[in-house]
């Protein structure tokens, strides 16, 4: 068979020709279409396989060897620490409930605001956007100094509060407790929702907001009946993808270190004694979970994913 | 006027102050912090409620120049660095990233759905690809090839979306059909018609990446071992090892960093709002 100018030959390439003949020599306006959708997603694959898929497979190879610095041999010995220990079932569980309390409590925040940057006329609009979308380019450490800087011993409110009640500062500095480390944790959370909700919410029709309004419903009895199931499948949406972002917060914690949760438990193994075995199989648990919990809710939620 | 009137309920007296109040709320939660922290990175002591004792640069020399407390890594190094090492990850995002983004918005084919859900989602966070990557490639992690390879994955997703909001806005299909029935071929055609159409979302995609793995930290953090530290780390030893104003100062430097990327990314989307009259 021929392979054309165009096509860079490789041994995967005549392998896969073999397969898919009419990508290499297509004789059909249609298969020509075909070659060019599988040049167009070649690229995309080859990085995928190599960045992310080898890498991935090699950690799940080693959370299963025998021996600590070579791979080989086949042992279940981590996932079994993993699954009857107590103590990574209590870092399972603060990584859980941690990741869902702070994703509820920035949704709950994201809406409203959303909320008044679609439909409340504001002087500054555009400035509070650039303001509040800031944080998402900032990395968790930064995050968690940003909470220092407001709640930590030197910070804003902590001797604000200090000044009005009396107390020393050093009382009332709640940077290092877990309430610290859930700001920490909206300070990264609330931006992202709010991108997701604001896609949401600029495909909401205003029609029949202002017709609800008109006959005579209140405007929290609008929300609750016209605009509310409009946005649940962009709400179910940015749930799935925020509460992915708060399992895999890690800097944040690193820094205030106040909750044991599963990402910092990872690098706890690698740090104390370098077990690569159980730090993989730590990994591949939290891979396959998240893997597993976004296909199965986006397959069967309403679940829709818009970035505005 | 109308509190007798039955309709005038709580929601409709106190709703929209309610929303507005946590409108601002979080507008100060998220910028005070930073405007604080740029303020007292000038201050050379903060004690009370607010820093004082203005100006001083002394803090910014020192994470500039580095000292002999603390962390002393000049900035300098770690800066070009990561410029550098979220350059090389820019470069493959653009090979990966335009590709698919004209395949999902122009052609309809099978697996269509899931291929771009694994474009626009990232695949693993940077702590469990860093967990991945340190025994896969423990050659390449020492020259930063790892850092880059691991970059692009991390951030493809985000010069995706970018670009495909801008081939959204384009007929592809007529652009794509016009070209051709002059006589150009279809690879031509993608690199003269399609890609220079699409530039301010590739612009912006591919500004959103860099900073993005200029920032990067959880990945960097795992897989980085010896050499310069990338720009995250340097960030991290300042923020856990120097004087709090050192660290101010040292995040300062990043603000400024973003900053100038967003005011980029709107002078860009100016363009684009003025173009498409």
């Amino acid at each position: 068979m021929s392979v054309d100018s165009e096509s860079v030959v490789g041994k995967t390439r005549q392998r896969a020709a073999a397969v898919v003949a009419p990508v290499f020599s297509p004789r059909s306006e249609r298969e020509r279409e075909l070659r060019r959708i599988v040049a167009l997603c070649v690229p995309f694959l080859v990085l995928v396989l190599f960045s992310g898929f080898f890498p991935l497979v090699e950690m799940a190879r080693i959370s299963v060897s025998e021996a600590q610095f070579t791979t080989r041999g086949f042992t279940l010995k981590a996932y079994r620490t993993l699954a009857t220990d107590p103590y990574y079932l209590s870092v399972a569980f603060n990584s859980l409930w941690f990741a869902a309390a702070t994703t509820l409590a920035s949704i709950a925040v994201a809406v409203p605001v959303a909320h008044a940057l679609e439909k409340y006329d504001l002087p500054g609009k555009r400035a509070f956007v650039t303001v509040m979308s800031f944080p998402n380019s900032l990395p968790g450490i930064v995050a968690a100094f940003m909470i220092i800087v407001l709640f930590g011993n030197t910070g804003l409110l902590t001797n604000l509060f200090a000044v009005l009640s009396g107390q020393s500062a050093t009382t009332l500095a709640i940077a290092t407790t877990v309430a610290g480390l859930f700001f920490a944790y909206l300070y990264s959370m609330i931006p992202r929702a709010m991108l997701l909700l604001r896609g949401t919410y600029a495909e909401v029709n205003n029609d029949a907001e202002e017709a609800a309004r008109s006959l005579g419903a209140t405007p929290f009895q609008t929300f609750r009946y016209v605009t509310l199931p409009q946005i649940k499948p962009g709400l179910i949406g940015a749930f799935i993808l925020v509460f992915r972002t708060g399992l895999a917060i890690f800097g944040t914690i690193l820094i205030l270190k106040s909750l044991l949760v599963w990402t910092l438990q990872i690098n706890r193994e690698l740090a104390t004694d370098f077990n690569l075995a159980r730090a993989s199989a730590m990994a591949t648990v939290w891979f396959l979970f998240v893997f597993v919990f976004t296909m199965l809710a986006l397959k069967y939620t309403s679940a829709e994913v818009s970035i505005g | 006027m109308s509190t007798e009137f039955d309709g005038e309920s709580l929601s409709s007296r106190f709703g929209r102050q309610a929303v507005t109040l946590v409108l601002i709320a979080t507008v100060l939660f998220l910028a005070s912090p930073v405007i604080l922290t740029f303020v007292s990175s000038f201050a050379t002591d903060w004690t009370g409620v607010l820093p004082k004792g203005f100006v001083t640069v002394q803090n910014w020399q020192a994470v500039i120049f580095g000292n002999d407390i603390g962390a002393n890594v000049a900035l300098g190094s770690s800066l070009f660095y990561s410029v550098g090492l979220a350059l090389g990850g820019v470069v493959i995002n653009l090979i990966v990233g335009v590709p698919i983004a004209y395949a999902v918005a122009r052609y309809d084919f099978w697996g269509r759905d899931w291929i771009n859900i694994f474009a626009i989602l990232p695949l693993a966070p940077g702590i469990i690809l860093g967990i991945a990557f340190l025994r896969t490639y423990p050659d390449l992690s020492t020259s930063g090839i790892a850092l880059v390879i691991g970059y692009s994955l991390l951030k493809a997703p985000y010069m995706v979306m970018a670009v495909q909001s801008s081939f959204e806005s384009m007929d592809l299909q007529q652009l794509e059909e016009s070209s051709r029935s002059l006589g150009a071929s279809w690879f031509r055609t993608f690199l003269t018609i399609i890609v220079p159409n699409a530039r301010t979302g590739i612009i912006a995609g591919s500004i959103i990446s860099w900073t993005l793995a200029a920032a990067e930290f959880n990945f960097s953090y795992i897989v980085y071992s010896r050499g310069t530290p990338p720009l995250s780390l340097f960030l991290f030893k300042n923020i856990t090892n120097s004087s709090f104003l050192n660290a101010a100062a040292a995040v300062s430097v990043f603000f400024l960093l973003i900053a100038g990327v967003t005011i980029a990314l709107q002078i860009i989307g100016h363009q684009r709002s003025g173009s498409t009259v």
